[in-house]
């Protein structure tokens, strides 16, 4: 660290060098009494010093949200979403996934989650104007094995989920060259998977979708249930990680939670985000809830829904929270293509009327 | 100058040696030479040419700081009267804290993930931009986000609710022109946006936050969304986190005294087992809850959102009911005051005109 470089009294960076600081993070690291005590300089002296190094620290000055909506910053607002590849999810989700933050997935098992993921996987890979971000993505997978034989079915059938787009750029991609799969047995796979290999794939530009597959799996196996300060550091650890990744490189994370029954009723030790009357919540507790920027569930209903001839078990999309979407939800089915959203006036519907 | 060492802005060190060596008052040192100095108390040449300096400098009239000034608490009620408050929209809410988010002092907001906590921070940082012929401030805001939840449409979308409330409102001239300029481009250009990372980061923008308020003294809100997300990892001496947050608490408190600013600060929540039981509790442990001035509580229950006002120095704790919608932060739809959000408030509702007081400074 270059002291000098800090518009400071010489006799002050003196004492700064002589108690051994090393950079500028390292004072803030420190409580003002404590540099005071180290430096022996006085109070006012510790202000000016702090003053010159939260100067260096800080990245970028205020922007006014007027700057933030007229597009001068790219970097803390990008202007556009990740697109689900169905113009209704995407009214649902306001344009689709944000750049920034976790998007959770929730649900019971069978309910779609994986569908939903491959279908992002693809999108991504589209120009910014058709909804993508024009690069690949990261699939994770910590139960099953990658679906290798559904993405090439759902590749295969592009055409038919997005007639929007021209065939002539849906042939020109090579999808499955951009879509890196990686395994992670247990924590430690994951925690190195996620810190070391993943940063790589982002630096290079050739991922821009990071898909973990499931999140739960792995937490809820390692640990017992009385080891739950545990659970919550590695939980933490882990999405600090995401967190800090998505940000830097502007990476939507889509990560796939399993759900936990709830058995007796309303708890006050226990956060039920408004979902009365679901028999299901979201697993990993409050410790995961807090880390996640946008929650989703998936649940599986009775009926079926057509269309041209075929028929989908009936699912339903909700946003349980988001900063910037009220609580809705759609309904969606899962054919061959993929997923794609049912609109409240279709005549195609089915439904048998369920709880 | 009857200023005892002690309280000179100098170092303990030399402090100390000053004291040992028989000097009590400022006036006893004034009049010195610096080798003098240097030999009676025993301190390094260059330490008794700064002391002198200081001396010096401080001598002069203008620079004298009135150190052992006295108010009456008239004056004070006086002062805290002038400082007013920000609405929320939700009247429920406004009531139990008398009036709304108090200017001068810090709140917390505390809640579990999507209660409410985030949108509730965006209203206030559009609610303390109403001009002051209708109630509110005048004022701009500064957004401190940790979390990455500013997402500027939905506050682009608050912002158009509280303008169309203000037209509903206004009767007289002097509204109706305040409403002129009253459009969804100013409100978001009176938004500052800060975004940091990681504490280190937020640490340094706390002690940057003097001068910005300096250069920008129109600034009425502070809002920090949300100080826990930083603080809950990376952290294996806790004790260091609880200097550190003690710290932040010290240098927010006084930003908001010095400044006239309204300091918000939003917390999470976690979980803690007591004799067998797990509760929800506000996170970053028993120290920090004596951090703020007033502690705000959101919770669930079963479709309800609730308010608990939890530690308030001048009202009682109580409980209210609020809601989300589209326009944002507003009472639940079953309160007998209020019909509906779009519906002209009653007189003595929160943000319509105040009653000014003829001596304002």
């Amino acid at each position: 660290m270059e002291w000098e470089q800090l518009e400071l009294n010489p006799r002050i960076i003196a004492a700064v060098k002589k108690a051994n600081f090393r950079s500028a993070k390292e004072i803030l690291r420190v409580s003002g009494a404590d540099v005071q005590r180290l430096t022996r300089l006085s109070k006012t002296d510790v202000q000016h010093l702090h003053s010159a190094v939260a100067a260096a620290v800080r990245k970028s000055s205020p922007v006014t949200a007027l700057q933030l909506i007229q597009g001068e910053c790219p970097v803390l607002e990008p202007g556009h979403r990740l697109s689900f590849a169905c113009p209704i999810l995407d009214g649902l989700m306001r344009g689709g996934l944000p750049l920034r933050g976790i998007t959770e997935l929730a649900g019971e098992s069978a309910a779609g989650k994986t569908q939903f993921c491959l279908q992002l996987c693809l999108s991504v890979q589209y120009p910014r104007e058709n909804g993508g971000l024009n690069s690949g993505a990261v699939y994770i997978c910590t139960e099953d094995s990658f679906p290798i034989k559904r993405l090439r079915q759902l590749i295969t059938q592009q055409s038919r989920l997005r007639p929007d787009l021209p065939p002539a750029l849906i042939r020109s991609r090579h999808f499955t060259d951009s879509i890196y799969i990686e395994h992670a047995a247990d924590l430690e796979a994951l925690q190195a998977c996620v810190s070391q290999r993943v940063p790589v794939l982002l630096k290079r530009g050739l991922v821009r979708l990071v898909v973990v597959d499931s999140v739960a799996a792995l937490f809820r196996s390692e640990f017992q249930a009385d080891e739950a300060i545990q659970r919550s550091r590695h939980l933490l650890a882990f999405s600090s990680t995401l967190h800090r990744l998505s940000h830097a490189y502007g990476a939507p994370v889509v990560c796939v939670n399993q759900v936990t029954d709830v058995v007796d009723g309303p708890n006050p030790g226990r956060c039920d985000y408004g979902l009365v009357g679901s028999k299901v919540l979201p697993a990993l507790g409050i410790a995961w809830a807090n880390q996640v920027m946008v929650r989703l569930m998936l649940t599986r209903l009775a009926g079926q829904v057509k269309s041209d001839s075929r028929s989908s078990a009936l699912r339903k999309l909700e946003v349980v929270f988001a900063p910037h979407l009220p609580r809705a939800s759609c309904l969606c089915g899962v054919w061959e293509e993929g997923v794609r959203g049912i609109s409240d006036n279709d005549s195609e519907l089915q439904p048998q009327s369920s709880s | 100058m009857h200023r005892t060492v002690p309280s000179l802005p100098l170092a303990p060190s030399v402090k100390v040696k000053l004291i040992n060596a028989g000097f009590q008052v400022a006036s006893d040192l004034i009049d010195m030479r610096p080798l003098q100095l240097c030999k009676e108390a025993g301190i390094s040449q260059e330490e008794a040419v700064e002391v002198l300096q200081m001396l010096r400098d401080d001598a002069q009239p203008h620079q004298q700081r009135a150190a052992t000034e006295s108010l009456t608490a008239l004056d004070l009620l006086h002062q805290e009267q002038t400082l007013g408050s920000i609405v929320t929209f939700c009247s429920g809410l406004d009531d139990a804290l008398g009036g709304g988010v108090p200017v001068g002092k810090t709140t917390e907001i505390c809640g579990a993930p999507g209660v409410g906590k985030t949108q509730l921070c965006m209203q206030l940082a559009v609610d303390v931009q109403i001009p002051v012929c209708f109630g509110g401030l005048g004022g701009k805001a500064l957004y401190v986000d940790t979390e990455g939840s500013f997402l500027v449409q939905r506050v682009a979308d608050m912002a158009e609710a509280a303008v169309q409330h203000c037209t509903l409102l206004a009767e007289d001239t002097e509204q109706k022109q305040a409403l002129e300029e009253l459009t969804v481009e100013k409100i978001l250009s009176n938004l500052f946006l800060v975004r940091c990372h990681d504490y280190v980061e937020l640490l340094a923008e706390v002690y940057l936050l003097p001068d910005f308020l300096s250069e920008h003294p129109e600034v009425r809100l502070i809002v920090i969304d949300s100080i826990a997300f930083p603080f809950r990892h990376d952290f294996e001496d806790l004790s260091q986190r609880t200097r550190l947050l003690n710290g932040l608490a010290q240098q927010l408190i006084q930003l908001a005294t010095q400044h006239s600013v309204a300091v918000v600060l939003t917390n999470q929540m976690t979980t803690r087992i007591s004799n067998g039981q797990s509760k929800l509790v506000p996170a970053l442990g028993e120290s920090w809850g004596h951090a703020a001035t007033q502690r705000l509580i959101l919770h669930w229950e079963g479709l309800r959102r609730l308010a608990s006002l939890y530690k308030s120095p001048s009202q009682m704790e109580a409980t209210i009911q609020y809601q989300i919608t589209v326009q944002g932060f507003r009472d639940a739809p079953d309160e007998p005051r209020h019909t509906d959000s779009s519906a002209v408030s009653s007189p003595s509702g929160n943000y319509s005109k105040r009653p000014r007081l003829e001596n304002l400074s």
